[in-house]
């Protein structure tokens, strides 16, 4: 069940339910990213109630942060650069490391990282990848490989974009052959010239289950993130995933606690729950995306770890890049964003 | 009971305790909260602290900038052609009703009132379902053998005014019937005896004699319909295509809070204007010969 739009709803929730602040858990997060039953273990093994809620784009969930001065959430799941950008701003907490026994379970190469040095404010939850989707069946296998094939005037009115500022300039920036996390003005003003020439094509937004316009047929070709993709060929085997070859986008999803949590204890228990390598694995094999959980990585099946779509080759590594902070020239990607969304 | 509570009804205390609640309530509720977007709308935008000072009116200049003019011409457009599907599907409808027995009235009101006990929200969702390329629309137009390949409905301006004539639709027929019950029947009779065809009664009778539940029904239509940004984000494809997508952005995306609230004013400005008008309308009408007191005088 989708939750947009619903964020007011979640507000007042959220808000009311604050105060009486005993043996619970307030998460919010992003849409369909943890199954229905590990929430219910939790709750059964540890007495602690969860009350859930979800956004779709970082920015809401950052905007309802700031406008509550980082109250009325325990655990929050922001991305890469929205982690650099809340803990200079004071909104996170820091983790008590010594709290999570099973910290050890995470892959290095996903620790210490420029947006968050000694990992203080976040533990990574999933990470994933934003490329291509095309419904095979109405477009020709292997016709579509990079980014710049959906400038094709031929998909005029036909695309589905992710409603998500940065993966959209992501696309324009590698074309142009830039880094997908320039904050050159110069750059970001040439990537949203490239991106105008690419809003005909555009028929819809949506950050919230992009596989479900596929699905439905309504959508064909655009983007999508490699879980939806995962989901949707679970019914239709004839949803394609590509690593387009500029280079696709990798992103980080992290565990944090709100600076103004009043349930910081449960919070830390839920992350260390989280961190469970067979909960690690129960995650990513239904949501499909990829685990930094080590551990939980050897518990997939076979089938799941050799997913290209969840795991990719080293190659794609070399042309894809990870989100990182872009620190100011946030203002001006979303300034651009709503330029484009206007549709001029 | 009844004779006490008559009492009640009539002391001074129980009435000034009604109105005191009341005023209060509107106080809080209503005043305080649009006073609140006034303020903001003239304080300096701020991305940690949303408005400060200084005062001002940057957010009012800004609204002149043609990205918007386009913003506001799309959502004027899906509104007012909204709005005249509401009046043309609702017009005969609320006239059929006032011409049935109590019975009937009574059931088909019931029944254009039932969906509104279900959440808009899901019914928007329900209403992709049906409008998508495999939806039911498609499969039903192509089994008639109407259309070969599917057309595309959702994600369209057709699909957002379809979705907000569907949802606001019951706000177009209330007004509309109790104007036509408040139709004088003897006058078209008199009007026939005098010898005017059909379509005289129509147009010089019973359209100007129903022109206050048409133009409340317009303008209760109408406002809704320029700020329902989810309808616009379901079926539009979540463009920015009515100016409630764009109120949204500015308090949710943008963080600029003064402009948001800006536009909001714009929205209630309109909202006032429009008002005006009717009042003006509904004055003119009843001096022609409404069915004010004073023209039976």
């Amino acid at each position: 069940m989708k939750k947009r739009n619903l964020l007011l709803a979640s507000l007042l929730t959220a808000l009311s339910t604050a105060a009486l602040a005993e043996g619970k858990v307030v998460v919010y997060n992003w849409s369909e990213y943890i199954p229905d039953g590990v929430l219910k273990q939790f709750t059964e093994e540890t007495g602690i109630k969860v009350e859930y809620s979800t956004y779709e784009s970082n920015e809401v969930m950052y905007a309802k942060l700031q406008l509550q001065k980082g109250k009325g959430y325990d655990i929050i799941v922001p991305s890469t650069y929205y982690i650099a950008k809340m803990s200079q701003e004071g909104l996170l907490k820091p983790i008590d490391r010594k709290q999570l026994t099973h910290f050890k379970n995470l892959n290095n190469s996903l620790l210490n990282k420029p947006y968050d040095p000694g990992n203080q404010y976040s533990v990574p939850y999933l990470w994933g990848s934003t490329g291509i989707a095309y419904n095979a069946d109405v477009i020709p296998e292997g016709s579509i490989t990079r980014w710049a094939d959906l400038w094709d005037p031929k998909w005029k009115g036909q695309l589905l974009l992710t409603d998500d500022v940065r993966e959209v300039f992501h696309m324009a920036l590698k074309i142009n052959g830039h880094s997908a996390n320039s904050s050159d003005p110069k750059e970001i003003g040439q990537a949203y010239e490239k991106l105008k020439t690419l809003m005909p094509n555009v028929l819809v937004f949506n950050s919230d289950a992009p596989r479900e316009p596929y699905m439905a047929g309504d959508v064909n070709l655009g983007m999508i993130w490699n879980g939806e993709a995962v989901m949707a060929q679970q019914e239709m085997p004839n949803i394609r995933y590509v690593y387009p070859e500029e280079g696709t986008i990798f992103w980080v999803d992290s565990f944090a606690i709100p600076s103004g949590s009043e349930n910081t204890a449960e919070a830390h228990k839920f992350i260390d729950f989280m961190l469970r390598p067979e909960i690690a694995k129960q995650c990513s094999q239904e949501v499909g995306y990829a685990t930094p959980n080590r551990a939980g990585m050897k518990l997939l099946d076979e089938k799941t770890r050799n997913n290209k779509t969840i795991f990719p080759d080293s190659s794609v590594f070399e042309t894809g890049e990870f989100q990182s902070s872009v620190g100011d020239a946030l203002k001006l990607y979303n300034d651009y964003w709503e330029k484009l969304k206007t549709g001029h | 009971m009844l004779r006490t509570a008559c009492v009640h009804l009539r002391s001074p205390l129980f009435s000034r305790t009604l109105i005191a609640i009341t005023l209060s309530w509107l106080g809080i509720f209503v005043l305080t909260p649009h006073l609140l977007v006034m303020m903001t709308s003239v304080l300096t935008p701020d991305t940690t602290n949303f408005a400060v000072w200084p005062l001002t009116f940057e957010a009012y200049t800004r609204l002149w900038e043609p990205l918007y003019a386009t913003v506001f011409l799309d959502s004027l457009y899906l509104s007012v052609t909204a709005t005249l599907f509401c009046l043309l599907l609702g017009y005969p409808f609320a006239y059929l009703l006032s011409r049935l027995g109590p019975v009937w009235r009574n059931v088909l009101l019931f029944l254009m009132i039932v969906p509104f006990w279900t959440n808009s929200l899901i019914r928007t969702y329900a209403l992709k379902l049906l409008m998508g390329n495999r939806g039911l629309f498609n499969d039903l137009l192509m089994g008639l053998g109407l259309i070969d390949s599917p057309i595309q409905m959702l994600y369209s301006g057709f699909a957002v005014t379809f979705g907000l004539v569907y949802i606001l639709f019951p706000f177009m027929v209330l007004p509309l019937i109790s104007s036509f019950d408040n139709l004088d029947k003897t006058l078209l009779e008199a009007a026939r005896d005098l010898g005017a065809s059909a379509a005289q009664r129509f147009w010089r009778i019973i359209v100007p004699l129903t022109m206050p539940g048409i133009i409340a029904g317009c303008l209760i239509v109408f406002l809704p319909a320029m700020g329902m940004f989810y309808v616009a984000d379901l079926l539009g494809g979540a463009r920015n295509l009515l100016l409630g997508n764009l109120i949204k952005n500015q308090f949710l995306v943008m963080r600029d809070w003064p402009f948001g609230s800006a536009l909001s004013v714009t929205l209630i400005l309109m909202m006032f204007l429009m008002l005006a008008v009717y009042a003006r309308a509904n004055r003119r009408i009843q001096r022609k010969g409404g069915l004010d007191d004073a023209n039976f005088a």
